[in-house]
């Protein structure tokens, strides 16, 4: 930025200095051009400075044409303004100049032949002729006076040569007479003048003419003196010796006037000549100054349009970047006229976008953050939320909602409901109530349902309402649920616990006195009896007495069930303890094979020991009162460390080879008196579901495809699994909260 | 207006300035059948120094043929400046040449149309001569005799020294707008080459 400034003063300080030199030259131009003797040197230079800036100023012009005609041809905004305004200047430029050039050359040359007249001319040669009509016939007659002389002198003796020709010299008003012999050699002479000066050899011209047998006459033009020179004959001798010089002064009036006309006729024949010569320069000096003058107008045509267009062209471009959604576009005003009010208006406009975008993306973040916890709510949330279009497609669906059907119905926005339903029972059944009370007109809705699935039966609350429409979604459903499963199974816990006490409280206490009386009677009249009496009483109080510990194993089973100490967690090896476990019901020698299979470096578990030795031993019991009818009746016990979501457990597996669950009791199968044998209390299992959920474990009972059950547990391994398992399953968590 | 010299007497027949410019143009060969094209030349035919008791005096033989327009200017009173240029210089071997001596001789060469006649002014020592034609103008101009050029003491005795010669139309004393004519017409850049000699000791 600050370089691009410095650039542009420098260019503009360029600019100026050029300028300034160009018309300091121009004036001192016009100076020389009127042959000012202090300028005279300089004219070359600054004609050459004035040319050069012509040339500046030319190769400017060119190097603006040809940008403008390619912003032209490329349709840069603002080009087209430009050439008109361009166009418009030189216009108005161009004219007045050409028409003031054309008026000042025809001045010049007017007035320069102004200087020059017909009249005078003609007057001035008449005047020249005049003179040398005058002059011509003093001419004539000094060279016959001249020749008169020769005559006379050639009769006259040598001896009086000298002093005829002295006399004859003031006779005829000669200045000088010289007679030459051969090789210029002075034969005589007389002058008016001092003999300090000697004659002058005989000019070439002269002897030229002589040699001709020519007189000569001429007239010095400097002293108006008249020569002539005749040839020089003594009588008797037929060939000339020498040649009479001789000079006649001419009247001092005549040579004054003589030099006058002279001069005049000089001056005026010089003015002549400079005519043309003055009117060149004239026309140049001013076709310079035109030159200079045009270009540089239209040099200034395109710094203005450049000037006009420049915000213009900043406004197009910050428009066009306001059109791209950059709000930020701000444009420096230039002036306090018409287009800086427009910029500012612009900038204002500008700046109310850009504070409406804040404002509008601002309540956008808002409404994806209320839009987000609402998200992060309804994921937390153990109530499945299904929100349904008016055609029964999928708006939004939480995680606790595919949790509860069995189905991921969270990436299934936009699907048809009955098409994500397909292959899964429960959401089939779901979907079929709800299609129920929506095809029948009832938008809302309470009901609790019942699904039945392959793990088990699921009792659900569902609620629907109707959403509020707006303008890009039509009104839709939204369907809450709850699994409440857990929670009825729970209350019928409770519900068993109560009723175990009650009877282990209101059974056991008369069990005592039965079972005491019944052996007193036995003791007592036993050996009273016939022996047919006393075998019926043997019999009958035995079985009194078989009945009531019967009765008394059942109550104490129940006491068990309804019982609940304080759960209390510590690290043991599960591996051993499985193994004495196991051990133990191989000491039965039952005749069923028991086979076992633990990892040995499966880490220490955190548990409540006494309560895991329970569980091992109900379903290993469990297992070997169903196989009691059996035959190579067979029990698998895998125990082993396993991870599932990143949460470490420790899986027990008890599989028998027995009959299996009823088909269909799967779900029914941890209730309290809910078996399948002949044998036992028919709280095993119910007692061990409530194990291992105190330690927030899970279990799971199914038919082997080859025959016989399987019980699946799965144990936390520590706290910190227990905690991530409680965490990453809300239902268990629920359940978990409720069985506490 | 004609231009041409008249004589002054018909039966005083001086040589007219067609004849004397007739004789100039054979003189210098040109073959110009249009007076206003002539371009002029000015050339040094000859040229020597001879030393005469120890001032070295030159002799030297140039033809000086006018233009058209030069003579144009004479024959309306402009005076023709044709200047002499003589330089001295002293042969170095392995720097430039140096000039010891220059000497310029300033000739006026003027028609007056009264008289019709021509002088012939020495600038530098105000000698004047006229002439009838301008053939004896020129020719009076071309010829130099005996014109002392370098005194010998001036000289240093164990070097060599060259002397050379040109003739130029000097139009320094016209008003600026006839020389700024005068620079871009071929005709008023008369100037002949340069005529060098070794001078002799």
């Amino acid at each position: 930025m600050v370089a691009r400034t410095l650039k542009k003063a420098s260019y503009t300080i360029f600019a100026a200095a050029g300028v300034g030199l160009v018309l300091v030259a121009l004036f001192l131009l016009s100076r020389t051009a009127q042959n000012s003797a202090d300028f005279d040197r300089l004219h070359g230079v600054l004609l050459a400075i004035n040319i050069a800036g012509v040339l500046v100023l030319f190769a400017f012009l060119v190097g603006n044409l040809a940008r403008l005609l390619r912003e032209y041809r490329t349709h840069v905004p603002g080009a087209k303004l430009k050439a008109r305004i361009v166009g418009m200047f030189v216009g108005l430029a161009v004219l007045p100049l050409l028409v003031v050039f054309y008026f000042s050359i025809q001045f010049i040359n007017r007035g320069i032949d102004t200087w020059f007249n017909v009249e005078v001319e003609a007057g001035l040669e008449n005047a020249l002729s005049l003179s040398r009509a005058a002059l011509e016939m003093q001419m004539r007659q000094h060279l016959y006076s001249t020749q008169q002389i020769s005559q006379r002198l050639g009769d006259v003796d040598e001896r009086q040569l000298i002093l005829e020709l002295s006399m004859m010299r003031r006779e005829s008003g000669a200045s000088e007479i010289t007679i030459y012999g051969a090789n210029n050699r002075i034969l005589a002479t007389s002058s008016d003048s001092s003999l300090a000066r000697l004659p002058r050899p005989l000019a070439e011209e002269v002897l030229l003419q002589m040699q001709q047998d020519r007189p000569y006459v001429s007239l010095d033009p400097e002293d108006f003196e008249i020569h002539t020179a005749v040839l020089f004959s003594i009588r008797g001798r037929a060939e000339p010796i020498g040649v009479l010089q001789a000079h006649f002064p001419v009247t001092e009036r005549l040579a004054r006037m003589a030099d006058s006309v002279d001069k005049s006729y000089r001056e005026y024949q010089q003015l002549l000549f400079l005519r043309n010569p003055l009117k060149g320069t004239f026309t140049l000096t001013l076709t310079v100054v035109l030159m200079l003058s045009l270009l540089a107008a239209i040099y200034g045509a395109f710094i203005l349009s450049r000037r006009l267009v420049a915000p213009i062209q900043d406004l197009v471009a910050a428009t066009r970047a306001v059109a791209e959604g950059d709000f930020d576009t701000r444009l420096p005003t230039p002036s306090r006229d018409e287009i800086g009010f427009l910029i500012s208006s612009f900038n204002d406009m500008t700046q109310r976008l850009a504070t409406a975008r804040r404002e509008a993306s601002l309540s956008q973040a808002l409404v994806e953050a209320e839009r987000t916890n609402l998200e992060v709510i309804l994921a937390r949330l153990s109530t499945g939320v299904l929100a349904l279009e008016t055609d029964m497609k999928i708006r939004t669906a939480n995680q606790a909602s595919g949790a509860i059907l069995g189905v991921d119905l969270e990436n299934q926005s936009g699907k048809y409901l009955a098409a994500v339903a397909k292959g899964y029972p429960l959401l089939e059944q779901f979907l079929d109530v709800a299609q129920v009370h929506l095809q029948a007109g009832e938008t809302e809705w309470r009901e609790q349902i019942v699904l039945r699935g392959e793990i088990g039966r699921r009792v659900l609350t569902c609620a629907c309402t109707t959403l509020p429409g707006d303008e890009s979604h039509a009104a839709g459903y939204v369907i809450v649920f709850d699994d409440i499963t857990a929670l009825l199974q729970a209350q019928r816990d409770a519900a068993w616990g109560e009723v175990a006490r009650r009877l282990a409280h209101e059974i056991k206490n008369p069990l005592t006195p039965i079972q005491l009386s019944a052996e007193r009677m036995r003791r007592k009249y036993l050996d009273t009896m016939s022996e047919e009496d006393a075998q019926i009483l043997d019999r009958a109080t035995h079985t009194i007495v078989q009945q009531v510990e019967a009765m008394k194993e059942m109550v104490n089973a129940f006491s068990d069930y309804a019982r609940a100490p304080d759960i209390e967690l510590g690290l043991f090896d599960m591996d051993k303890l499985v193994h004495e476990v196991v051990d133990l019901y191989r000491a039965q020698e039952s005749g069923i094979k028991i086979i076992l299979t633990s990892d040995p470096t499966m880490p220490m578990i955190e548990a409540d020991i006494g309560r895991v030795r329970q569980i091992l031993h109900n379903l290993i019991r469990n297992a070997t009162e169903a196989l009691e009818a059996a035959e190579d009746g067979r029990i698998d016990v895998q125990v082993g460390a396993a991870e599932f979501d990143g949460i470490q457990f420790v899986q027990i597996k008890v599989e028998d080879n027995g009959p299996g669950f009823e088909e269909g009791s799967e779900s029914q199968i941890f209730d309290p008196y809910v078996t399948s044998k002949t044998k036992g209390t028919g709280l095993g299992l119910a007692i061990v579901k409530k194990l291992v959920e105190e330690h927030a474990g899970s279990i799971r009972a199914y038919n082997h495809q080859e025959g016989g059950a399987v019980i699946s547990i799965r144990l936390p391994l520590n706290e910190a699994a227990r905690e991530a398992n409680i965490s990453n399953s809300p239902r268990r968590a629920d359940r978990r909260r409720e069985g506490a | 207006m004609s231009r041409s010299p008249v004589n002054i007497s018909g039966k005083f027949a001086t040589p007219s300035f067609g004849l004397a410019l007739l004789a100039c143009l054979l003189c210098s060969g040109a073959v110009a059948q249009d007076e206003m094209e002539r371009t002029g030349y000015f050339e040094v035919r000859s040229a020597s120094t001879q030393s005469i008791d120890g001032v070295h005096t030159l002799d030297a033989r140039l033809q000086l043929v006018l233009s058209s327009e030069a003579l144009q200017a004479l024959s309306s009173g402009v005076p023709l400046t044709i200047e002499l240029q003589l330089e001295v210089i002293r042969a170095r071997r392995f720097i430039w040449d140096d000039a010891v001596a220059g000497l310029a001789i300033d000739y006026e060469l003027e028609y007056r149309p009264l008289s019709q006649r021509y002088i012939v002014q020495n600038r530098n020592s105000g000698d004047q001569d006229s002439f009838a034609t301008l053939y004896s103008a020129l020719n009076y101009l071309g010829r130099v005799q005996g014109l002392p050029v370098i005194d010998d003491a001036l000289l240093e005795i164990d070097k060599n020294y060259r002397i050379r010669l040109r003739a130029v139309l000097n139009t320094q004393q016209y008003p600026a707008p006839l020389r700024l004519l005068f620079f871009w017409r071929d005709q008023w850049q008369l100037q002949s080459e340069w005529f060098e000699w070794l001078l002799e000791r």
